[in-house]
């Protein structure tokens, strides 16, 4: 018996003037899985994440997301359709307070608008309320709770790090995106963050990372994909990938020739 | 909703009052119609500076235009009353939605441009106005666009073209106003907005539609101008087009600088400082043989010095609260 997938990229090509950011590149996300896509840097990791939440428009390919096609999807509408991401170098709204950068999350699961926010009738203020109670319960899954009234950019490298996860997560996914959650983590907050990603898989959400930690993917990850130059070059299991000769010799290849 | 008690007890409540009793001190004043006419004028600039800020305070996005839905409001209601016989209470509202209308037909253009499109257009969109309502001859007759002879307002029979009548006519339309934007702002729609001021990537990753979002601020900015501009229009009685120039929009846009840029008290605090500085220097310049336009160049002292000593404004705050 087959199960759909709830991620699926076919033949997903990006170009930029004369630069091929992504190749060609096939992938799928199991629904309930933890995924990883590695790669070394400049090998068009994020431009996959921009292209899938339609912050990118790509060039050509195939996305679909539930079975639905998605390409060429607006990013709005992306994120109303399930899928969430965070930013490899954090973009909260730094001005705001802890709790509205989440509250702002659950736009996608309220609809009041003009008339409503002008009249303060009881729909607003319930759901307001909803609003409220959803961010609270989400900053205490994060623990973050404490730090409700406190301005976004004052928190702490990792506090923004799990902020802005407990954002991503107030619009509701299905599909969570996240980019580097564990760059310049120390190892405690790197433990922290793989049991914060288990127990968002055990609210039934799909979880698909990049990631340039080793120990972290593969220790989190059941699937991996590996690209390099824009192009899939390995995919597995972790023990496939890590064992893999392309695999190594892109990230040594990296290294031992890097000019930069 | 908001309860009478809950209002009277607070701060906002008892400036509220005092300033309720203003036209009762004045009326024991030599020069108390000219406090009223002073005060008057500031509310009105604070209720256009309530207005400029949907747009640069809340959404972030620079409107160097904003006189041109002054003007439209202004001239809409200004026709309306004055060569159809319009009343007030038809000619207003009407003149709103004709400038929410201009609001977003001159924002559709720049939704997938930079902010710096936007920018440009404002000022195009003012000045393109401007000049029309100077040289056209069949829409309004005749050169400088003037339209005379604007009727005040009747309620019940009478006339309200007193000054302490236009005192609590303009208040009251500054409160009604004040009370929208600030609901809005603590809505749902007003964290939109403040999240496309910050980033508007991330802000579309949340699921909100930036078109729709920066459509609606035009909409409700330009409504606001319009509706400052058509009590202008009776306030004044005869409107002509060299009210309406490109200095008026900078004007606004120091008021809201001056406050705090994106705060409600901001703007109002800016607005009633520099809106009622303007009116006594207007007066008192032209007392003084000086050309009244040479305010102006107070208001851009203030502004360098604002930047110079307290660029965050004179309530200088990290966060954006009301």
């Amino acid at each position: 018996m087959d199960i759909d997938p709830l991620l699926e990229i076919t033949g997903l090509t990006k170009n930029f003037g004369g630069v091929v950011a992504l190749a060609q590149v096939d992938l799928r996300v199991m629904p309930g899985q933890i995924a990883s896509l590695i790669g070394p840097n400049g090998a068009g990791k994020t431009t996959l994440f921009n292209c899938v939440t339609g912050l990118m428009a790509p060039t050509t390919g195939k996305i679909s997301f539930q079975q639905q096609d998605i390409f060429g999807t607006s990013a709005h509408q992306v994120a109303m359709n399930g899928i969430a991401r965070t930013f490899q170098n954090i973009r909260l709204f730094s001005e705001m307070t802890v709790l509205d950068n989440v509250r702002i999350g659950c736009h996608t699961q309220s609809r009041g608008y003009l008339w409503s926010a002008i009249s303060r009738n009881r729909a607003y203020r319930e759901e307001e309320l909803q609003i409220t109670t959803d961010a609270q319960e989400l900053l205490q899954f994060v623990n973050l709770e404490n730090f409700a009234t406190q301005i976004a950019g004052n928190l702490s490298y990792g506090d923004q790090r799990r902020l802005e996860i407990a954002r991503a997560l107030a619009t509701n996914p299905k599909l969570l995106l996240l980019d580097e959650p564990a760059a310049g983590m120390n190892p405690q907050e790197t433990n922290d963050l793989i049991a914060l990603i288990r127990s968002i898989r055990e609210r039934n959400i799909t979880v698909f990372l990049i990631e340039h930690d080793m120990k972290l993917v593969m220790r989190i990850s059941e699937w991996i994909t590996v690209l390099n130059y824009g192009q899939k070059i390995s995919q597995g299991p972790p023990e496939v990938v890590q064992s893999d000769p392309r695999v190594i010799e892109a990230y040594l290849g990296q290294s031992a020739g890097s000019n930069h | 909703m908001i309860s009478m008690s809950s209002i009277l007890s607070s701060r906002s409540g008892l400036i509220l009052f005092f300033l309720c009793l203003v036209p009762l001190a004045t009326a024991y004043l030599d020069q108390g119609d000219y406090l009223l006419r002073i005060c008057s004028t500031a509310y009105l600039y604070m209720l256009l500076a309530l207005g400029l800020n949907v747009v640069t305070g809340f959404t972030g996005l620079l409107d160097l235009g904003y006189v041109g839905f002054y003007l439209i409001g202004g001239y809409t209601a200004g026709l309306l009353m004055a060569r159809l016989g319009w009343s007030y209470w038809a000619a207003l509202p009407v003149a709103a939605i004709h400038g929410g209308l201009w609001g977003l037909l001159r924002g559709a253009p720049t939704l997938r441009l930079t902010g710096d499109y936007f920018a440009i257009v404002t000022f195009g969109f003012s000045e393109l106005l401007f000049r029309i309502v100077k040289n056209e001859e069949w829409l309004i007759g005749g050169p400088n666009g003037f339209v005379n002879d604007i009727p005040a307002p009747t309620l019940f029979g009478y006339e309200l073209w007193q000054y302490w009548q236009q005192y609590y006519h303009i208040l009251i339309l500054l409160i009604l106003t004040l009370l929208v934007v600030y609901r809005l702002h603590n809505s749902r729609i007003g964290r939109a907005w403040q999240a496309i001021s910050q980033d508007e990537e991330a802000a579309q990753t949340m699921g909100i539609n930036l078109h729709e979002y920066k459509s609606l601020a035009f909409a409700i900015s330009a409504a606001i101008g319009a509706i400052g501009g058509a009590f202008f229009a009776q306030f004044q009685v005869n409107i002509s087009a060299g009210v309406f120039e490109f200095w008026e929009s900078i004007l606004i846009l120091c008021m809201i600088v001056l406050g705090g840029i994106g705060t409600l008290k901001g703007a109002l605090i800016g607005a009633a400082i520099l809106g009622s500085l303007g009116e006594v220097l207007r007066i008192s310049l032209s007392w003084m043989r000086l050309p009244a336009d040479s305010r102006y160049l107070i208001f851009g002292a203030i502004l360098v010095m604002m930047m110079r000593f307290r660029p965050a404004g004179i309530l200088r705050s990290t966060q954006k609260s009301p």
